[in-house]
């Protein structure tokens, strides 16, 4: 390594604190609302709070989590994007195979369809209408189905498997295996890391989606996660403040935080584990562009 | 070949190769009902579309569905709102990760890097809804912007019900949420140029901003250029959740765009002939955006969609 000389070296100081700054700023808000979430109903009206907790109380958190609404739609969510996810890498798989083979005969006719889907894209209504007529309106499988393949994913996990050699295949046909069986034992055994990415990111479209669910799902008892939050954030209905003020150790905005918070934190515990799948995503993705 | 034998062969290949027509077949049902039948679906466009007629009973119109929506005031607003966001999107909040990656590839600490990448990226996995959430709480009476303000004695301003800050407020958090994210394709180009470029550099007395001048950027203009075009191609997608979550009613003038007004008159209002008219003028251009896209990154990368 060639030293650096006395311009370079501020330079690079510069750099290196400005960057510090910028990554502290993204992260920040996500630290002061947790920190309001656990802090006095004073010090919040005060504004004393900033990325610390003051008056360091569960209190809004206590009335948060006792909410049972609150609860059902985090099952909701959880079980919409758990089966949404392993449905979404199953149907992903199933057309992706065929479409490597050379000897299904309607393998370009299905390309150019998908290539199609990725080019027009039908509006919003239509699609509204056709989902509300094959009866997923207010269905709680409104949550997945629509997004169990997309045409993005599913090229993906073609160009992944065609990098298979054809021998590999081969040994197994010998011994009898039919698709299905060189499919399942063979091929995807041998797709983890892309079955993890594509697994990560249809699971995130399924645990953040919004506007699914805003058009499909009216009835409070089917709002996932997102739909609640916004629901408590946006209507101080929703989030009553019973009793006498004074009394209380919570107000709106600390019951706000922690309603972010709630939905915060799990992501933030999960995701260094994930960020190398989530990143060979992201470069996955890059490839076709 | 007559058109007989050849759906003989199809029907010899179905019975062949039955499995895998098999497992093609929720795939393909899954596409034909969620993408092609809405796109056949946008024929209401052109009528007076009743729920209870359906499409083959509604009455045909025309084009005065379209007629309704360019003579309508309405339409001036959510056009120009979309084209504006649109130009921000592929200006500003296309340049930041540009510029990130640049200046993180001049960290050499391992850890440091690592730890400020995981910081950026972040923000990438919340939800419209929380990102919004907690933009209206920083922004709100009490919240800290409002709090710093009071600092050095300024009057508190409620930012997002203020139509003059709504397209900001729209491209920072954008930049917060996703520019972080968006470095890792530049990052990823960087560490695949040839350290031999550098080194050649050094020994002829380039200085680090030089290097990033003269060689790193230059090398990742193809890079750039390939994703700005694909950023025009999607010009038209300002994504719903992030600019409805961030819209109130005081700030329709300048943030409603065509997704969020198809949702109101469409959805809300059960316009469905007239909001398909608007999603399809969209989609009209939105395809049209594609098609140019498409021909310039063959010419210029020599690989396209198709």
């Amino acid at each position: 390594m060639v030293s650096l000389s006395f311009g370079e070296k501020v330079m690079h100081t510069i750099i290196i604190i400005f960057l510090i700054i910028v990554g502290a700023i993204a992260v920040a808000p996500l630290i002061s609302v947790i920190a309001v979430s656990f802090s006095s109903r004073l010090p919040v009206e005060l504004n004393e709070v900033t990325l610390w907790p003051k008056g360091f109380t569960l209190d809004s958190w206590n009335y948060i989590l006792s909410r049972s609404d609150l609860w059902r739609s985090f099952a909701v969510t959880v079980c919409a994007t758990l089966t949404g996810t392993a449905l979404s890498l199953l149907i992903t798989a199933l057309t992706a195979y065929p479409l490597t083979k050379p000897e299904f005969k309607i393998r370009s006719i299905l390309m150019v369809a998908i290539v199609i889907t990725m080019v027009f894209k039908a509006p919003l209504i239509p699609y509204f209408l056709t989902v509300k007529a094959v009866g997923l309106y207010n269905n709680p499988l409104v949550l997945f189905v629509p997004h169990i393949l997309t045409a993005f994913n599913l090229i993906i996990m073609r160009t992944f498997f065609l990098q298979f050699p054809v021998e590999l295949e081969e040994a197994a046909v010998v011994e009898g295996a039919g698709y299905f069986r060189r499919l399942f034992s063979l091929v995807l055994p041998l797709s983890k890391a892309v079955l993890a990415t594509l697994g990560l990111f249809y699971g995130v479209t399924i645990w953040n989606q919004f506007q699914h669910p805003l058009l499909f799902v009216t009835d409070p008892d089917w709002f996932p996660l997102q739909l609640k939050i916004r629901q408590y954030i946006t209507s101080d209905n929703e989030l009553p403040i019973v009793g006498s003020i004074a009394e209380l150790n919570y107000n709106s905005r600390t019951l706000r935080s922690v309603t972010i918070a709630f939905s915060i934190i799990p992501i933030i515990m999960v995701y260094p584990y994930l960020q190398k799948y989530f990143v060979k995503g992201a470069l996955l993705g890059s490839v076709k562009g | 070949m007559n058109k007989e034998s050849s759906s003989k062969g199809l029907l010899c290949n179905v019975r062949r190769y039955w499995p895998l027509y098999l497992m093609s077949i929720p795939g393909i049902v899954f596409f034909v009902i969620f993408k092609f039948i809405p796109m056949g679906g946008t024929v209401i466009a052109f009528q007076e579309y009743s729920v209870f007629k359906g499409i083959l009973q509604s009455q045909w119109v025309g084009f005065k569905n379209f007629e309704i929506l360019f003579r309508s005031s309405d339409f001036y607003r959510i056009f120009t709102n979309t084209l504006i966001l649109g130009f921000l999107k592929i200006t500003i909040m296309f340049a930041v990760p540009i510029i990130l990656a640049l200046l993180l590839n001049e960290i050499r600490r391992a850890m440091l890097k690592k730890t400020i990448q995981t910081a950026l990226y972040i923000p990438h996995f919340l939800s419209w809804v929380i990102i919004a959430g907690i933009t209206f709480e920083i922004f709100s009476l009490s919240g800290i912007y409002n709090t710093i303000r009071d600092w050095f004695g300024l009057q508190p301003v409620l930012l997002m019900q203020q139509e003059s800050s709504f397209r900001w407020i729209y491209v920072f958090t954008g930049i917060w949420r996703d520019a972080g994210w968006g470095t890792i394709v530049y990052l990823a180009a960087i560490s695949s140029i040839d350290a031999q470029i550098y080194e050649a550099a050094v020994i002829d007395g380039a200085s680090r901003l030089k290097q990033m001048v003269y060689i790193t950027f230059p090398l990742l203009l193809p890079t750039i250029l390939v994703l700005f075009l694909l950023e025009v191609g999607n010009f038209m997608e300002l994504g719903f959740d992030h600019v409805y979550t961030l819209l109130t009613p005081m700030t329709y003038s300048v943030g409603d765009i065509i997704d969020t007004y198809v949702y109101r008159t469409g959805i809300q209002e059960a316009r469905y002939s007239f909001a398909t008219a608007v999603g399809l003028f969209q989609a009209v251009i939105g395809f049209i955006l594609v098609m140019i896209f498409n021909k310039l990154s063959n010419k210029v990368s020599g690989e396209g969609l198709w």
